[in-house]
């Protein structure tokens, strides 16, 4: 059994493989926050005068508002005052093929193992390269605009499509929504923007890779995807960052609004950096994400593979407003050493006979804590709506923590819901089983643990289970050999 | 205190501390001035905590201050005819009882004579008179911020302690009936139960609060037993207060190794039933079972909010809760296991099913789980939903009206719960009250049967 455990052990305790530092000159303003930061950032990016107000209002909230004390995550308090709220690498001006971007940060890239123009050849994926909270590149463009689908920067898309960008930036997310989304919505300096014209369905998978490289910042993106009647997007989003000693603040604001018949299909590999084993250092991931199922038999899908920062505090949500919309939620969150996760989801059943499906999977090693926190909830007007939750957990090491925090309330009788939660450690007879039948302890492991997480990790697109594999510094499919 | 946790609490309605002054030098014990200072000092003790809003996560589903926070008053006066408690009497022709009216202790209903010397049952207002500084102990507890608990120990004064030295078994059971006579006067009243379990030793005992007039009254209770090795306690409670009465209680209990504690709760009427067990789970071999029933209409609202406490290895708890909830009834369930390090090869289960039967009811649960420890099992599984549209197929293709088959669904959900408690005449008595309250009644045979 000993050996068993250490397997998974060398494998959750893998060094960090991407801390490395990008050398590249970068452009940045000194610490601190107020409303005449807001506005020099609003500045610098040639922002619409609503847009330059709409963040000082939203600054104006998060000065009244005070970080909630119901999250099971403990962190030190954060100095606001002490991050620098804007910090891209400096370059003269967008460069306008993917051969004008700086070496050093296509080098990262090509540390990271998804080189931007092998990326674009063999994957067949576009790709949004954000640095420090500023896209640096965006592949593939030329093609989705042949079909009319817009895959941008959240500052282009301002610029370019204005109209849409203000129709429906904060209508998910308000910028009062909480602490961390007034921030963003005050200090967000790019992001991704997605809009799917009615009727097309996006031939490529889009992709969003994030990446934090200054220290003394944070890094507040935006993405907004919306899908219009009838069309579909799948999009997929990665991450890491470099090991440091600081904690940094990564407070993304993600809103999806899917019209009529529309899907999207929202997939995450989170790896920032988780801090070193004795908890120092690592990103604090607190991102509000959330999707709107405004037309009737739209849907939303959020699929996560949750492995990095030192804390992560986010619940992917559904509001399922159209008839017949359906919401899904599938996860995997590993947590290992000092790392903290307390994250979930949210359904809201509003529209008459909407579905929802929870499927949420926790792997707690070390001196973690993981812990899974959801609402359902149907309104009176939710008349057969309809939900499963599951969520398991499985506990490596007698030092860590699991916990369950599901919040079910119904008010409609025609609902059906169902929640079932499990907690254990890797089933000695499943072990014993397969030993038994000549496969090595490494692989019986292996084999245990996949099972564990294979409804979730099935959830990914296979384009992004490759890159999946690459990203994560564990495998869970090959955690051995 | 920041802004935002000051909105979980309101402040209580200037009356409970009037009620307090003006009942304070007629509470029993209150010639012992620790006891008196110890009451003042709870009492100020609620004030300042406050009566706690949806804002508090403990009570997120429940709105009890505005159920609550209304002037009440201590120990009013009534005489109850015996056929109107006669009914309540529970527990067989050699049951030993406590009965109490809006707090007062009737001896010409309560015996607990003949008992064997190692035991005692004493009413709390006696030993708050004989042996004030074993209450002191008790009073002195920390609340633990519930103001509630702090209401208690300013006003208890009814109530029961009980003891029973090691391998003691008590072969009848003790009922303990609470009466509510609501009338003009809004009746409130704070009982404590003490009970100690010497090792090996058995009790089975029932506790009633039943509420005899409708109108608006308050019951704030406080439960604490220990049970040592090897105890057994079954424990029935039937909690059958009258419209628009509210009932508060919180029960704490300490199993020693190898105990067993078994805990069976019917909610089956009241404006607000919000009951609390907290166990703690001390030693290895403990068998924990945790089960209650719920049936909130007209308004009513029933909370059951549930702790068990891993904190040793090699135990079991399981925990069933069920609820049917009809036209404007509401049922919220707070349940969590607690696994504390090293508890390990800990067994806990939790299941929770609610059956909605009305379109302005409402369910909402909250089923936790906490786990310090790898080597454990723990599962809980909840839903929600009408009855099964199959099942109504099945009983109509044979011949049954649908009044009928929707009927016999009910009562077989709710049902089960009734197997559940440990004394047979409880287990009458919720039947009957089971019956009527589910519209299509108890099925005829059972009836017959019964």
């Amino acid at each position: 059994m000993a050996t068993a455990l250490d397997t998974v052990k060398d494998y959750t305790e893998a060094e960090y493989k991407y801390g490395f530092v990008t050398p590249v000159e970068e452009d940045r303003f000194p610490p601190g926050l107020d409303e005449d930061v807001v506005r020099r950032l609003s500045a610098k990016k040639g922002e619409p005068d609503w847009l330059t107000e709409w963040r000082v209002a939203a600054l104006r909230r998060f000065f009244a508002m005070e970080i909630p004390d119901w999250q099971k995550v403990r962190f030190h308090p954060i100095d606001f005052q002490a991050i620098s709220y804007y910090a891209a690498p400096r370059q003269k001006e967008r460069p306008r093929s993917l051969d004008e971007i700086d070496p050093e940060i296509r080098r990262t890239y090509d540390k990271l193992g998804i080189p931007i123009r092998e990326q674009e050849v063999l994957a067949g994926v576009a790709v949004d390269y954000v640095f420090d909270s500023v896209s640096v590149a965006t592949t593939f463009k030329r093609k989705l605009e042949e079909l009319g689908v817009v895959f941008c920067s959240m500052s282009e898309a301002v610029r370019e499509h204005g109209e849409l960008v203000r129709r429906y930036l904060g209508s998910v997310v308000p910028p009062g929504d909480n602490i961390f989304a007034a921030l963003n919505s005050a200090v967000f300096s790019d992001g991704s923007f997605v809009y799917v014209p009615k009727g097309v369905r996006c031939p490529m998978e889009l992709s969003t890779y994030f990446r934090i490289n200054a220290a003394g910042t944070g890094q507040f993106e935006r993405t907004l995807i919306v899908a219009d009647e009838g069309s579909y997007v799948s999009y997929l989003e990665g991450c890491t960052a470099p090991m440091r000693d600081e904690n940094q603040l990564h407070a993304a604001v993600v809103e999806l609004v899917a019209l009529d018949d529309a899907e999207i299909k929202y997939s995450t590999v989170q790896n920032w950096y988780p801090g070193d084993k004795e908890g120092r250092g690592g990103i604090y991931n607190f991102v509000t994400k959330r999707g709107a199922c405004r037309g009737k038999r739209s849907k939303i899908s959020w699929t996560q593979v949750e492995t990095g920062s030192a804390i992560t505090w986010k619940y992917p949500s559904c509001i399922l407003q159209g008839d017949d919309s359906v919401g899904e939620f599938y996860s995997v969150a590993v947590t290992n050493n000092r790392q903290q996760a307390d994250t979930g989801t949210k359904m809201i059943h509003i529209g008459k006979r909407t579905r929802s499906r929870i499927v949420s999977k926790g792997i707690s090693a070390g001196h973690s804590d993981n812990t899974y926190r959801g609402l359902v909830r149907i309104l009176r007007s939710a008349e057969g709506a309809r939900n499963h939750t599951q969520c398991d957990s499985m506990l490596i090491g007698d030092r860590c923590g699991a916990h369950t925090v599901p919040y079910i309330e119904v008010k409609n009788r025609t609902a059906q819901c169902e929640h079932e939660a499990t907690t254990s450690k890797i089933s000695e007879d499943q072990l014993f089983y397969c030993r038994q039948r000549g496969i090595s302890e490494e692989d019986a492991v292996a084999l245990i643990v996949n099972g564990f997480c294979r409804e979730v990790m099935n959830e990914l697109p296979m384009e992004f289970a490759v890159e999946a594999k690459k990203l994560l510094g564990i495998s869970l499919e090959g955690s051995v050999g | 205190m920041s802004v935002a946790a000051n909105r979980r609490r309101v402040d209580p309605d200037p009356a409970f501390a009037r009620a307090f002054e003006e009942a304070a030098s007629r509470l029993p014990g209150a010639r012992f001035p620790e006891l008196a200072t110890a009451r003042e000092r709870a009492i100020a003790r609620f004030v300042e905590l406050g009566i706690p809003t949806q804002r508090d996560e403990a009570w997120k589903f429940t709105p009890v201050a505005r159920l609550v926070n209304r002037p009440h008053a201590v120990r009013p006066p009534s005489e109850p005819p015996l056929e109107r408690v006669l009914p309540h009497l529970l527990g067989g022709p050699k049951a030993r009882r406590l009965v109490f009216v809006n707090g007062v202790l009737q001896p010409q209903w309560s015996h607990v004579g003949g008992l064997p010397e190692r035991a005692s049952i004493e009413s709390l207002a006696r030993v708050l008179e004989t042996r004030p500084t074993a209450v002191l102990e008790e009073l002195a507890e920390p609340d633990q911020g519930r103001s509630f608990t702090a209401l208690n120990a300013a006003l208890t004064d009814c109530g029961a302690w009980i003891e029973l030295s090691p391998g003691t078994e008590l072969a009848d059971p003790v009922q303990l009936l609470f009466l509510t006579v609501a009338g003009a006067s809004a009746p409130m009243s704070h009982p404590r139960i003490v009970l100690r379990l010497g090792a090996g030793a058995r009790l089975a005992l029932i506790e009633s609060h039943v509420g005899l007039e409708p109108g608006p009254a308050l019951t704030n209770l406080v439960f604490g037993a220990r049970l040592q090795e090897g105890a057994t306690l079954a424990h029935d409670r039937l909690l059958f207060q009258a419209a628009e009465a509210a009932f508060v209680g919180r029960a704490e209990v300490h199993l020693g190794g190898a105990s067993r504690y078994e805990q069976t709760t019917l909610a089956l009427g009241g404006a607000l039933l919000r009951s609390e067990s907290e166990v703690s789970i001390e030693g290895g071999e403990v068998e924990c079972r945790l089960c209650g029933l719920a049936v909130p209409r007209e308004g009513e609202h029933v909370d059951t909010f549930v702790r068990v406490h891993h904190r040793a290895p090699a135990s079991h708890s399981d925990q069933l809760f069920k609820s049917v909830v009809e036209e404007r009834g509401h049922h919220a369930f707070a349940g969590k296991i607690f696994v504390h390090p090293g508890a390990q090869r800990t067994n806990a289960y939790q299941k929770n099913e609610n059956l909605l039967l009305a379109e302005d009811g409402e369910v909402d649960v909250k089923p936790e789980l906490e786990i310090y420890a790898d080597d454990v099992k723990c599962s809980h599984g909840a839903t929600c939903s009408e009855l099964d549209p199959s099942a109504l197929f099945y009983l109509r293709a044979r011949g049954l009206d649908a009044a009928t088959a929707r009927g016999l669904l009910t009562w077989a959900f709710a049902a089960e719960l009734l197997g559940r408690l440990a004394d047979p005449s409880a287990r009458a008595a919720a039947r009957r009250a089971l019956a009527a309250r589910l519209p299509a009644g108890a099925p005829a045979d059972e009836e017959a049967a019964a």
